[in-house]
């Protein structure tokens, strides 16, 4: 049990974070919904740092280290899937999209060179160019796309090897959820030290000084459950870290609006590069029912009432 | 970075397990939920931290040449983690380790150490901490005991006041006392005062967290000795913060929550009844656990690194108050039997240290004031 980074950690992290420094603002004036930056992407790619888990000394803990700091710029880019699930399903080398159901919309779907489509216990894998997609028009912060079609010919992953896929996807959506969280905390406790009410900056006041903190308590509990689970690489961890980032952003979020005032809600102020990414993630991989009942089935593994039986045969994800 | 446990970590939960399974006995549930504090569990603690000082895990993080063998702050967390989910065994002793010995350490002349230090590692010594008064609650600086040294030039002081909220000071021999000694807010001083002495009237408080957690202490003219105070005269704030922020998480908290959570878990599956939204509130009781158990351990892990402790362990104390409410109220909500009932004797006990997680070592609020100041930078 450590939580100093080591000689190799710390090298990392700062290399990576002399890439991020470039998108660490978003650009100024009016943002558009997403922030998305195909140079970001470009450059995260042609760095290596994609392929962190294949190399010597470094695994999904660093992966997850770098998810959350990517995360926590307000320019999106496709790192989580890529680092996490790229070098198990990877066809080209572009980014990796991850579908629930044909007909929704898909995060990086229009970026993608691969996408794995979950269905039941299996995943299907194909090429992103093989996919009939259409455009999405909303407000939400990630570059979506929607999945029309897949190839009938897709490759088909089954069950047990499918299972590392989802352990995976679950430590990319708590990493990256840990360091949206971050990246919006800050922001708003920028704003709080600056915004002057009632002469004085809102940041004096108790009401909001404690809701913060609070905040402040599960950002730090969320990016050490995502680092553990990614350093364990176990099921249970990795459902149970993505259960607890799921349900903080749900305080965190509105909080984070709650302090910013009507400027939180403007295009020019970048909060909503952070919070409209989280609550696309709130009910990404099914959201906290479906993380719950998998925490609960790997601690609990005994017994299930009628009630629940009836739950699991509709199947609830 | 890393999250895993050396094998002497693994193999020493291991031993404690062992020796746990050896020396508890049957009736040890029942007996725990008296509380700390009862006579009970003071007089079981007596029996077993000698046998724990024996098989070395009742200080063994403390210096070789105070008893201890130098183990790592881990160490004794992983020792404190298993004994408070067991229900603490140690009793009120559990003190002496976490911060008392230390702060004595830290702060103790030769003297002091010699003959303190000697008694807690013996493992048969009470001790009780004597800082809130009825005026000074979340406000420390705001008591009003008082030492007032005597002429003379003996070193004499006589003490007049009256602490309240005093655990286990019914049965404890000495107090690790907090006074003022002048008029500035924070001119108090720190004296380890026998509770022998004449002048000390203790009276018991009842209550819902168990017997002996509560009592007030008055002090009437008793006389304490320049020998008896930790640190220079006046500095007592300075000591108070080193124990503070040992004991703030001394208490692995969520290792009883988590154990009263599977308790009531296995109660609902025996009874067929652990229905997909009692699944949904047990897991996310689980991950609050998980969440506390984490910043605890960044907590442990910068003071073994003797790391400055910025707000972290405010965080920590904040997360585990988080952690026992979720867990107590999944009890109310799924089995309220066994909150009702007198025979699930670990959940009863859960509950009555759960409902002082946000008090006890300093009110929850005053962590958020904390973290609001020392990690968020608000209000300075
Ligand atoms: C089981 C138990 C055992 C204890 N054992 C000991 C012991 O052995 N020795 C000892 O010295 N003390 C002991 N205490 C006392 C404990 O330290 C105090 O209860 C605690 O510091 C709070 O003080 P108070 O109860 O006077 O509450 P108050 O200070 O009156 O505060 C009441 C509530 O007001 C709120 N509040 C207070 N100040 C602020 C603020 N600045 N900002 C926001 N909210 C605030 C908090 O919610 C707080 O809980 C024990 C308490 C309990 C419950």
């Amino acid at each position: 049990m450590d939580f100093t980074l080591s000689e190799d950690q710390q090298m990392l992290m700062t290399a990576f974070e002399g890439l991020l420094s470039r998108y660490r603002e978003a650009p100024h004036g009016v943002h558009g919904y997403t922030c998305y930056s195909e140079a970001f992407q470009q450059e995260l790619r042609d760095s290596g740092f994609l392929e962190i888990t294949d190399q010597p000394g470094f695994g999904l803990l660093e992966a997850a280290m770098l998810i959350e700091a990517a995360a926590s710029c307000p320019v999106s880019v496709e790192a989580a899937s890529s680092m996490m699930i790229g070098p198990l399903v990877r066809d080209g080398a572009g980014p990796v999209a991850l579908g629930w159901q044909v007909g929704r919309p898909v995060r990086y779907l229009g970026q993608a060179s691969t996408l794995c489509l979950f269905e039941g216990d299996d995943v299907l894998v194909c090429a992103r160019d093989e996919c009939d997609l259409a455009p999405v028009d909303g407000v939400a912060a990630y570059p979506l796309a929607r999945l029309v079609s897949v190839p009938s010919g897709a490759r088909r992953i089954r069950a047990g090897e499918a299972a590392a896929i989802r352990r995976r996807v679950l430590l990319g959506i708590a990493a990256e959820a840990a360091g949206l969280m971050r990246g919006a905390l800050e922001n708003t406790v920028q704003y709080v030290k600056e915004r002057e009410q009632f002469g004085q900056p809102l940041g004096h006041f108790q009401g909001i000084q404690h809701r913060l903190a609070e905040d402040m308590v599960m950002v730090r509990a969320c990016r050490s459950l995502a680092f553990r689970a990614a350093f364990e690489d176990c099921d249970r961890q990795a459902a149970l870290a993505c259960l607890y980032a799921q349900d903080a952003m749900r305080k965190v979020i509105h909080d984070c609006h709650q302090f910013s005032g009507a400027m939180g809600l403007t295009l020019e102020f970048p909060l909503h590069l952070w919070t409209y990414r989280l609550k696309v993630l709130q009910g990404e991989a099914g959201g906290r029912a479906a993380q719950a009942r998998s925490v609960s089935r790997a601690t609990w593994p005994q017994h299930q009432t009628a009630a629940d039986k009836h739950i699991i045969e509709e199947g609830v994800a | 970075m890393e999250f895993g446990w050396t094998s002497d970590q693994e193999a020493l939960r291991g031993k404690l397990q062992a020796f746990l399974d050896a020396s508890l006995p049957a009736d040890w549930e029942t007996i725990a939920s008296l509380s700390p504090g009862s006579q009970a569990v003071t007089d079981f603690s007596r029996e077993f931290c000698p046998q724990l000082a024996e098989a070395g895990m009742l200080c063994s993080h403390w210096p070789e040449e105070h008893g201890g063998s130098d183990a790592s702050a881990w160490d004794h967390f992983i020792i404190g983690e298993l004994l408070w989910g067991a229900g603490e065994p140690r009793g009120p002793q559990y003190y002496n380790v976490n911060w008392i010995g230390p702060t004595i350490l830290a702060y103790g002349t030769e003297e002091q150490k010699a003959q303190h230090l000697a008694r807690m590692r013996e493992g048969n010594v009470v001790w009780c901490q004597g800082f809130s008064e009825p005026s000074g609650g979340s406000d420390l600086a705001a008591i009003r005991t008082r030492a007032v040294r005597q002429p003379g030039g003996d070193g004499r002081y006589l003490v007049n006041g009256q602490k309240i909220w005093t655990s286990y000071a019914r049965l404890a021999e000495f107090c690790f006392l907090v006074v003022k000694t002048g008029d500035a807010r924070r001119d108090v001083s720190v004296f380890l005062l026998p509770m022998d002495r004449p002048g000390i009237t203790v009276r018991p408080i009842d209550s819902v967290v168990g017997d002996g957690d509560l009592h007030e202490v008055f002090f009437d003219d008793v006389e304490v000795f320049e020998a008896e105070r930790l640190g220079p005269e006046g500095k007592g704030w300075e000591v108070i913060r080193y124990s503070l922020d040992f004991e703030r998480v001394g208490i692995p908290r969520y290792a009883l929550a988590l154990r009263t959570l599977h308790r009531a878990v296995a109660e609902l599956q025996r009874e067929g009844s652990f229905i997909a939204e009692a699944e949904q509130d047990a897991a996310l009781a689980l991950a609050r656990c998980e969440a506390a158990r984490m910043l605890v351990y960044e907590t442990v892990d910068k003071r073994m690194r003797e790391r400055p402790d910025t707000g972290s362990a405010s965080m920590a104390r904040y997360a585990v108050v988080c952690a026992e409410r979720q867990v107590a109220d999944f009890v109310l909500d799924w089995t309220p039997h066994l909150f009702t009932s007198d025979d699930a004797p670990m959940v009863a006990t859960h509950h009555k240290r759960a409902i002082a997680a946000g008090l006890a070592a300093g009110a929850a609020e005053i962590q958020l004031n904390l973290v609001a100041r020392d990690v968020l930078g608000l209000g300075v």
